[in-house]
């Protein structure tokens, strides 16, 4: 698994994606913190954080299409899974690499929360839930990018179709509007974005932690059974 | 080191290995001839374990690669007919990134010595996507030494190079057959009848012949392998 994490997170930046998925996201946080915090000179970071959710649908996939669509492209799928190692950490590794990216870019964020800490009052609790309710919420959309990128060798079509399902689920709280009763609720319960509310106004709501984490570990599942169902086709 | 049971697989309906049975012991070289499309490829990805069977019994020293496919992946060294390379990276690089991947501990070493071997001393710090065919097959095949896997499993090594590299690795196979068992797949003759001690013939996925070149002859009553495959895979076509 470490071997394949640190190939992954090299070739990131042996292409261009690693540092156009940087530029695009510190450039996307750069305008919101100066819409959100700057301009208006607001302390807390929950719009800054709402807005992001809506707008990381974009350059997430980014991160995902490649993952597994290349390696079945240039046949390395071949290397990878004759080599005594399992499909299970050859997802992982593939998985977290792509995390690492994230976190990595998260963590440079983390300069507009100490610009603030010098002009106003942070509100701590707020800001840490909102971190990890986007890093959780990450999670989810690397899981799902990763599982589209499983399911093609073109990259396109991964990050199209990747793209397809985010904004769906981005819109999920939309339309569920239009409806009521039963389906609204189920609606708004499947909605990823929905139960990123909870982290925004500080609260660390244990259903929404399982439900994202139990969410990408059931994308990460049906990553490796899509690769293993194929060798047996 | 290699035993093979009634091996079948379907592509949906279609058959693309019909019970082939064979058997390859420590330190022999089995040339798999067959012409394309009878299923070659397909035998040496169920054997190393890219593909599932569909029926069948492949045991890599003497582990079934059903029961425990990591310890029988850990005995295979694997060049497959397009070498899996990853152009972006430098042969070094993806050679060490071979290295991690196969648990091997003394990195540096292993890639010097296999380097020397393969004669990729001199391409060591070039991108793989730079470089021509032959570096480019060179490469595949030192990451398929890799680890000093028992069993090597090498799918047209040769296709696409020029006389003077054929010759080469042909060379080079020979060597490698004194301490490993191989298998190497090809539909040229001279190239199988120079290293192998057993041939295994296939057509249309099935097993046609399975015996040392001398006995292929005699029992073909052909006077040259190119006339003894010409028989055999004609033969089963007009039955």
């Amino acid at each position: 698994m470490k071997a394949i994490f640190k190939r992954e997170l090299r070739s990131y930046f042996s292409s261009m994606l690693g540092y156009i998925f940087l530029t695009m996201f510190l450039a996307l946080t750069g305008i919101l913190f100066w819409l959100n915090n700057i301009s208006f000179g607001v302390a807390s970071v929950k719009n800054f954080f709402s807005l992001l959710t809506s707008w990381a649908v974009f350059v997430l996939p980014m991160l995902t299409m490649r993952l597994f669509a290349e390696d079945r492209k240039l046949k390395t799928d071949q290397l990878l899974i004759t080599a005594p190692v399992s499909v299970r950490s050859i997802v992982l590794g593939k998985f977290f690499a792509a995390g690492t990216m994230v976190i990595g870019a998260l963590a440079v964020t983390f300069i507009y929360v100490i610009v603030i800490a010098f002009y106003g009052d942070v509100n701590w609790a707020e800001t840490i839930s909102c971190y990890i309710g986007f890093a959780l919420l990450c999670g989810v959309v690397l899981s799902i990018g990763s599982f589209m990128s499983a399911l093609t060798e073109s990259q396109i079509v991964a990050a199209i179709s990747t793209y397809a399902i985010l904004i769906f689920t981005v819109f999920l709280g939309n339309i569920a509007a239009a409806f009521n009763g039963v389906i609204q609720s189920v609606l708004l319960w499947l909605s990823p974005v929905d139960r990123y509310l909870d982290f925004a106004m500080g609260i660390l709501d244990p259903s929404a932690l399982v439900y994202y984490i139990s969410l990408t570990l059931l994308f990460l599942f049906f990553t490796v059974n899509v690769i293993e169902r194929r060798r047996f086709s | 080191m290699i035993e093979v049971k009634n091996l079948v697989k379907y592509y949906g309906d279609k058959k693309a290995v019909n019970n082939i049975t064979f058997s390859v012991g420590e330190g022999e070289i089995l040339g798999f001839l067959g012409p394309n499309g009878a299923g070659k490829s397909t035998t040496m990805n169920i054997l190393t374990g890219y593909i599932s069977m569909t029926g069948g019994e492949v045991r890599i020293c003497g582990i079934d690669i059903l029961d425990d496919p990591i310890g029988a992946k850990r005995s295979i060294g694997y060049l497959p007919e397009q070498p899996p390379l990853y152009p972006e990276m430098t042969v070094r690089e993806y050679l060490s990134f071979v290295c991690e991947l196969k648990g091997v501990s003394d990195i540096k070493t292993e890639i010097d010595d296999i380097a020397k071997k393969t004669g990729l001393k001199d391409v060591i710090s070039r991108r793989v996507g730079n470089l021509s065919k032959g570096y480019k097959q060179r490469t595949g095949l030192a990451a398929a030494l890799v680890g000093d896997p028992k069993v090597l499993i090498l799918d047209e090594p040769t296709v696409g190079l020029d006389p003077n590299q054929i010759i080469e690795i042909r060379e080079l196979i020979k060597e490698l057959g004194k301490e490993h068992t191989v298998i190497l797949s090809s539909h040229i003759l001279q190239e199988i009848s120079a290293v192998s001690d057993k041939i295994l013939i296939i057509n249309k996925g099935r097993s046609v012949a399975f015996d040392t070149p001398e006995n292929i002859l005699r029992s073909a009553g052909a006077e040259s392998l190119e006339d003894a495959f010409i028989k055999l895979t004609v033969k089963e076509e007009l039955r």
